[in-house]
């Protein structure tokens, strides 16, 4: 307790903050590796967040994340500042990737109790060359970035002082008082400065963001410092007295003047601008270190200042998109803690019936009318808190799209292929389970389409296709399932060639003829234990793991994959999984036994006659409606079910249809549709052929949930 | 260490047939009244089916079918013991619940071998404990949840992917 910190807190959230930074840090990264370079936002963003992540890694003491940041952020810094033409993007997008990869590999050990002893030389020697490949041979700059090497791990700001030439200027607009909404007239001003500015200052900072800045504008003027080669002229070119501004005052200014913000420029009116207090406050603290740091590096020309985070702040805008909308505020929740919580609602919600259905209540004569006013806000209540709970554990798939993207740049780098990566609806949302649970298998096959399925670029151009090969990854949500399917434009299964295999593995049944097989089973080949088809093993597949434990992790989620291809024209995996949470389902009865179909699934009711039913003579049934023709299902006879309506008269056809299938089920009868909450049957009892789950309904009985997919089968 | 040290040497016993056997205590979540069972097509005889224990759905399994003797109607009287071994929890319908008895480790005999194999329940009897002049016959939990069940299985899924192979 002595030290008055609690480590472990002050761990946790650096871990936590860090994580996202670089998850951020990648988006970034990777929404641009494609263009020419990274704009200035990007550059900023990537340069600040090394920054923070090198500062907290420095009070943490990891020295190697530290140094590695460190560098990187010099980099980014000297991009900033010079912005060098010719920088070789990818190879630039590489590098901070592989950092990202070393920071988080780094904060993995440090997660695990290890310590992080990543050895930093190799990357850092990387990055060093780098640097000096961008730089050229511009040796004065060298000098220069050195010095940012003593910066402290604070929230230092650092400002470019820029070369001679520069000129620093602060501008006084006086708009017309007239003028409706002058501070979009304010920000159109400082937009136009944009294009001849090295850095630009404005007060009021506010001004996108804040309506009420209009008033201060017109009230006292709106100030502009400005950094920059033009001439006074120049700028007098840009800003004109005309109908919304009235007067313009142009003040030539030294460099220290300018670096020092807004403290001289507003001194004398900043005591009555409302709401002006706290960066003044802010000011006078981050003043502290100011001096000390400043004495040590006179000013001059080409020189760098240490400037504080105050006054930064107003810089730091000027060259920003306007704001963000607000960020969402998020707390991480023990999942542990979700499923209790889950539970108990579920309890509430059987209790309620218990109560609201409760015998007692029939006695007749009672008079109820405000009892079931109360009881009906109540379920909706309840009805309420169980969709939040649900939504709760909802998350969009964006997060692990994007790590997909990452391996799509990663591999085709690695293997010379020119590749697209394309998402479609990353925003469908699906539980968390499902997100952790798809993750592999969607890198697996996202890696298999990249390494297998597009073609080296020459061979793309031999086959008279498009260079590019493209790998989409589109989801969607389905009649209570998510698709997710992963596409290629490559050339697509070799059907011969996994034949061939197949035959080689012993694995083909030689007593069926070849062309008895579909595509489609032909195909499910691939996803057996140990079956490749790739004569190379290469570093990123083809080693014939791979398919059946994707199979094998889907199927521990419940869900399907199914592969189609077509040869020249590339292949597409879907994956089918169910979504644990709640599905719509109807509710049916044979014997004692309640059964759930999702609602999707089902077609049509039919009551049945007698007659309507067809026997063949291999004990077949089948059931003509409007001249259609569907198999029957006697669901009380396919589960053994004790006293099932043997009277027809009164059953219940149920028509599903799934996969372009339809067939009949036979019930005894209906009891109604209802939001289910899908739970697994327990694993202690063996699965059953047609059961993908059950629930509990509203009275607390169990029904079991029918797989009506797994049924075709 | 504490809930453990009371926790230890008892057992929960009940009682089927004639006989009263014992299960270890530490085994035991809780007993809780017979309730209505959803029976799951296509299972063991013995595996009676599932039931809802509060929003957790549990399977229950019969004790006296998994000794393969014949099952006695359920009354009043009949519970079910909620059993949780290596977290896999399962209910166990007993005829009756009779008392929880500390049985000292040195009133433990091995269960006698001779002649007795053939009695399908004597496969889970682990030992016997004497307590006066009764005798209680305790239950290896394990075996009579898993065991030959596992090995079933486990047979099932060979099958099952054999016959996949075979496609």
């Amino acid at each position: 307790m002595g030290d008055g910190f609690n480590t472990e807190d002050m761990l946790d959230v650096y871990l936590f903050e860090n994580s996202q930074l670089l998850e951020q840090l990648q988006d970034i990264v990777l929404e641009q590796k494609d263009e020419a370079c990274f704009d200035e936002d990007s550059v900023n963003e990537i340069f600040r967040t090394m920054h923070t992540i090198k500062g907290s890694s420095g009070v943490m003491m990891f020295e190697n994340i530290t140094e590695v940041s460190h560098k990187l952020e010099d980099i980014f810094f000297y991009l900033r500042e010079s912005k060098p033409k010719n920088v070789p993007h990818l190879e630039l997008v590489e590098h901070v990737l592989n950092v990202a990869d070393f920071i988080t590999n780094e904060m993995g050990k440090i997660q695990n109790g290890e310590i992080a002893d990543g050895d930093t030389t190799e990357i850092m020697e990387k990055l060093d060359k780098f640097l000096d490949s961008i730089k050229g041979g511009k040796k004065s700059k060298e000098k220069v970035i050195k010095e940012n090497v003593h910066e402290e791990p604070q929230q230092f700001y650092l400002a470019p002082m820029a070369t001679s030439k520069s000129h620093f200027y602060k501008i006084y607009l006086t708009y017309q008082p007239e003028i409706q909404l002058a501070n979009i007239h304010a920000y159109k001003m400082v937009y136009a400065l944009k294009e001849i500015a090295e850095d630009i200052l404005y007060f009021p900072e506010d001004i996108v963001s804040n309506e009420l800045s209009a008033d201060e504008i017109l009230e006292n003027g709106f100030k502009i410092l400005l950094q920059t080669q033009s001439t006074e002229e120049d700028i007098r070119g840009i800003i004109q007295v005309g109908y919304d501004i009235e007067k313009v005052d142009i003040y030539e200014c030294s460099a220290k003047e300018f670096q020092q913000g807004f403290d001289s420029v507003g001194s004398e009116i900043r005591i009555d601008l409302e709401g002006d207090f706290e960066s003044i406050d802010k000011k006078e603290k981050s003043e502290e270190p100011k001096p000390v740091l400043k004495e040590k590096e006179p000013m001059a020309p080409g020189d760098f200042v240490i400037e504080s985070k105050g006054p930064g702040k107003a810089k730091k805008l000027a060259k920003d998109k306007p704001r963000k909308s607000e960020k969402a505020n998020f707390i991480s929740v023990d999942v542990k803690k979700m499923d209790m919580l889950m539970d108990l609602i579920g309890e509430l919600v059987i209790s309620e019936s218990v109560v609201l259905q409760n015998p007692d209540l029939k006695v007749p004569g009672l008079k109820l009318d405000n009892f079931n006013k109360a009881a009906g806000q109540m379920a909706k209540i309840s009805t309420d808190l169980q969709n939040v709970i649900m939504s709760m554990r909802m998350m969009p798939l964006l997060n692990t799209f994007q790590k997909m993207n990452r391996i799509v740049f990663d591999v085709s780098r690695k293997l010379g292929k020119d590749i697209e990566f394309e998402m479609i609806g990353e925003n469908t949302e699906v539980d968390k389970n499902i997100i952790e649970h798809i993750s592999d298998p969607l890198m697996h096959l996202v890696r298999n389409a990249v390494d297998h399925g597009i073609e080296p670029n020459e061979e793309r151009v031999a086959k008279g296709k498009v260079e590019k090969g493209k790998v989409t990854l589109s989801a969607k949500n389905e009649s209570g399932k998510v698709w997710i399917s992963v596409t290629d434009n490559g050339g697509g299964l070799n059907r011969d060639k996994i034949i061939a295999k197949a035959k080689k593995q012993g694995i083909w049944d030689y007593t069926r003829d070849e062309h008895s097989y579909t595509d489609k089973e032909i195909y499910q080949f691939i996803t057996l234990p140990g079956f490749s088809t790739n004569e190379n093993v290469t570093e990123y597949s083809g080693r014939g793991v791979g398919m059946d434990v994707v199979v094998s992790n889907i199927q521990a989620i419940g869900g399907t994959l199914e592969i189609e291809s077509t040869p020249g024209e590339g292949s597409v995996m879907n994956l089918k999984i169910p979504t644990l949470a709640i599905i719509d389902g109807i509710v049916m009865e044979v014997g004692k036994s309640s059964f759930v179909i999702e609602t999707g699934m089902v077609k049509e009711f039919v009551g049945l006659q007698e007659n309507m039913l067809v026997q063949e003579p291999d004990g077949e049934e089948f059931v003509m409606i409007r001249g259609e023709c569907f198999p029957v299902l006697r669901l009380g006879e396919w589960y053994n079910i004790r006293d099932y309506q043997v009277d027809l008269e009164n059953c219940m056809l149920v028509i599903v249809e799934v996969e372009k299938k339809s067939f009949c089920l036979l019930v005894d009868r209906l009891r109604g549709k209802q939001e289910i909450v899908v739970k697994p049957i327990p694993d202690y009892i063996k699965k059953v052929k047609g059961l993908s789950g059950c629930t509990q309904l509203g009275d607390g009985s169990i029904a079991l949930i029918l797989d009506v997919a797994g049924m075709v089968e | 260490m504490s809930d453990f040290n009371t926790q230890k040497d008892k057992y929960v016993t009940f009682k089927s047939g004639h006989e009263y056997y014992g299960i270890k205590i530490q085994y035991v979540n809780e007993i809780i009244v017979y309730q209505e069972i959803t029976e799951i097509p296509e299972s063991e005889s013995y595996i009676k089916g599932l039931i809802n224990l509060r929003g957790k759905i549990i399977p229950v399994i019969d004790v006296r079918l998994r000794f393969k003797q014949e099952p006695i109607p359920y009354t009043d009287r009949t519970c079910i013991i909620v059993l949780n071994v290596d977290n896999t929890v399962v209910g166990l319908i007993v005829e009756k619940i009779a008392e929880v008895v500390e049985i000292q480790e040195e009133n433990i005999l091995p269960s006698p071998t001779i002649g007795n194999t053939d009695k399908p329940q004597n496969v889970f009897v682990q030992s016997i404990g004497k307590v006066g002049d009764s005798v209680k016959l305790l239950l290896d939990p394990e075996k009579l949840l898993n065991d030959e069940d596992k090995l079933l299985i486990e047979s099932v899924n060979e099958e099952e992917n054999t016959e996949e192979e075979g496609e």
